[in-house]
């Protein structure tokens, strides 16, 4: 299992996908401070203070999970998509062991890529900020529970990504599977149940409960044990049912 | 000693049977050249061999287990497939190295096989840019990564120029010479010929025929064209001498597996005259093309 780890590690660290969502990801939250920097102050929006830096570091946040989402999807589809997976089984026949290892590497990527968005994020908030004249506290105890939502959501994502993948197999019907899910049944279940108390519990609504949790939510731990469930779940139906099946 | 041994393999997708009741062996340190037009099943048992496509029937072992069961599967068995499942933007050493890495080989194992394959100097090349024949040694530098004694090929002809079909002969003539099993996949024989000591040849799914190389070559020297203005005359002559023939024009005629001393005392006896006899070395090509046509059982 050590050397499967290493494995995929060294499959993500020999492609430019990691470093291609990473620099994407820190791109758009880096233009993001810079807008809610300039808007401050304008047309309603509360001047810069010292309380600035939680919604400014935040921000990004739910685009990273999706981006991790992305991460486990292509890391266990692309595979399939480039016809790599015939020579990693070729080396690892049983199948299950490979994605279990995808299971713990593509999470870790999901957080490597959630934490340097955040910390470039940080620094430049932090700059803009106290250029600005506000001086920002690193010590601001929500932007600690920002910071563990968004890297326990960039984890759990990665996770659900691999399960959708290893499901569907093919990227493209995983990617837009997904999309369906969110976009259309889930919310379709949650309008027609018209039951918080009950749809709290369906993946996407667990999930958000990680970076946004309490209210109609679950509590973030909640979230993250229930993502997870789904993860595991997915990926283990995905192994016994399409994984397993002929590699022609 | 048997190496690879296929027993009753069946692979049926959906209606169609790619590959039916299959059986040979490969014996140890030979080179065996698994042959077939396009479609008659090679890829698919290939593939079922290395675990990869699950049999309907059948199984197919290596050493004695099915390739899934092997302990270390890269030390033991190489394999190189189709010349398209690298990640184009993997470099060809990270290729190696992500295999190295699963199967727990030293990763310096990596540009030892590049060598070995004449790819040093593209080590650092994403793959994507790479020609079909660099992928195809590309493919058998990741067959080597492991120094197996068992090597599966399948098609590592295709794609190459003629130069680069000259090399590969040469080099499975080198890994046989180590004393590695190999079993190579070619829809031609001509690619393969100089370098095989076996045949097994199939056609629609199913077992044309296994021979030595040799016993294949011996069938080739017996076709003998005739040319005669009593060719349709001859035709029937020569059958009652269990002799078969072909017209293949109004005045010519092809005896098959005979001698040309056995078709002129066959029409010397009837009076037939002939203008022109040869005794034809058909090629091992056409040999081949024969025995697979000829599979027309199943429709």
């Amino acid at each position: 299992m050590t050397r499967l780890v290493r494995a995929e590690l060294a499959k993500l660290r020999t492609t430019r996908l990691v470093y291609g969502v990473a620099a994407a990801m820190a791109a758009f939250a880096i233009l993001t401070v810079v807008a809610n920097v300039t808007a401050a102050g304008d047309q309603g929006n509360p001047p810069l203070s010292a309380d600035s830096l939680v919604p400014l570091v935040g921000g990004p946040v739910t685009l990273l999970a999706g981006a991790a989402l992305l991460l486990g999807i292509l890391g266990m589809a692309g595979e399939f998509r480039h016809q790599t997976i015939t020579q990693t089984f070729l080396a690892t026949p049983n199948r299950g062991w490979v994605v279990a290892a995808k299971l713990v590497v593509l999470p870790l990527a999901g957080v490597a890529v959630t934490l340097t968005t955040l910390a470039v994020t940080t620094a430049v908030a932090v700059g803009w900020l106290t250029a600005k004249g506000v001086t920002p506290s690193l010590l601001d105890a929500n932007l600690g529970r920002v910071l563990a939502g968004a890297l326990l959501a960039a984890a759990m994502f990665a996770l659900l990504g691999v399960g959708v993948g290893a499901l569907f197999r093919n990227q493209v019907a995983a990617l837009v599977g997904t999309l369906v899910w969110v976009v259309v049944v889930e919310g379709l279940v949650v309008s027609l149940l018209n039951a918080p108390s009950l749809t709290k519990w369906l993946p996407s609504a667990a999930a958000a409960a990680i970076t946004n949790p309490g209210g109609a939510h679950l509590s973030q731990w909640g979230g993250v044990l229930v993502a997870a469930v789904y993860g595991l779940v997915l990926a283990l139906v995905g192994t016994r049912f399409v994984v397993r099946r002929d590699i022609t | 000693m048997p190496v690879i041994t296929i027993e009753g393999l069946t692979k049926r997708f959906g209606a169609v049977v790619a590959v039916d009741g299959l059986s040979f062996e490969v014996d140890k340190g030979t080179v065996t050249g698994f042959l077939g037009p396009n479609g008659a099943g090679k890829t698919t048992t290939l593939r079922m061999l290395l675990g990869l496509v699950a049999p309907t029937a059948g199984t197919a072992r290596i050493d004695g287990r099915p390739y899934r069961e092997l302990a270390e599967p890269v030390r033991h068995v190489g394999a190189a497939l189709e010349a398209s499942s690298f990640h184009p933007g993997r470099t060809a050493r990270n290729h190696l190295r992500v295999i190295a890495t699963a199967a727990g080989l030293p990763l310096s194992r990596a540009d030892e096989v590049l060598t070995q394959v004449g790819l040093a100097e593209a080590a650092s090349r994403r793959v994507g840019g790479f020609s079909l024949g660099m992928r195809q040694r590309l493919g058998l530098a990741t067959a080597l990564l492991g120094d197996p004694a068992v090597l599966v090929l399948d098609e590592p002809a295709n794609g190459l120029d003629p130069e680069g079909i000259h090399w590969l002969r040469g080099f499975l003539r080198h890994l046989a010479d180590q004393g590695r099993t190999v079993l190579v996949s070619s829809h031609g024989l001509a690619e393969v010929a100089q370098t095989v000591d076996q045949v097994v040849i199939i056609a629609k799914g199913r077992l044309v025929t296994q021979s030595t190389l040799a016993d294949l070559t011996a069938r080739t020297d017996r076709l003998v064209r005739v040319r005669t203005p009593q060719a349709a005359a001859l035709q029937p002559l020569l059958a009652d001498q269990g002799i078969h023939a072909e017209l293949t024009a109004a005045d010519r005629l092809t005896a098959v597996d005979t001698t040309a001393e056995a078709v002129g005392r066959a029409a010397a006896g009837a009076g037939v005259v002939i203008h022109e006899m040869t005794t034809e070395h058909s090629n091992l090509e056409e040999v081949f093309l024969e025995l697979t046509a000829n599979q027309g059982g199943r429709s």
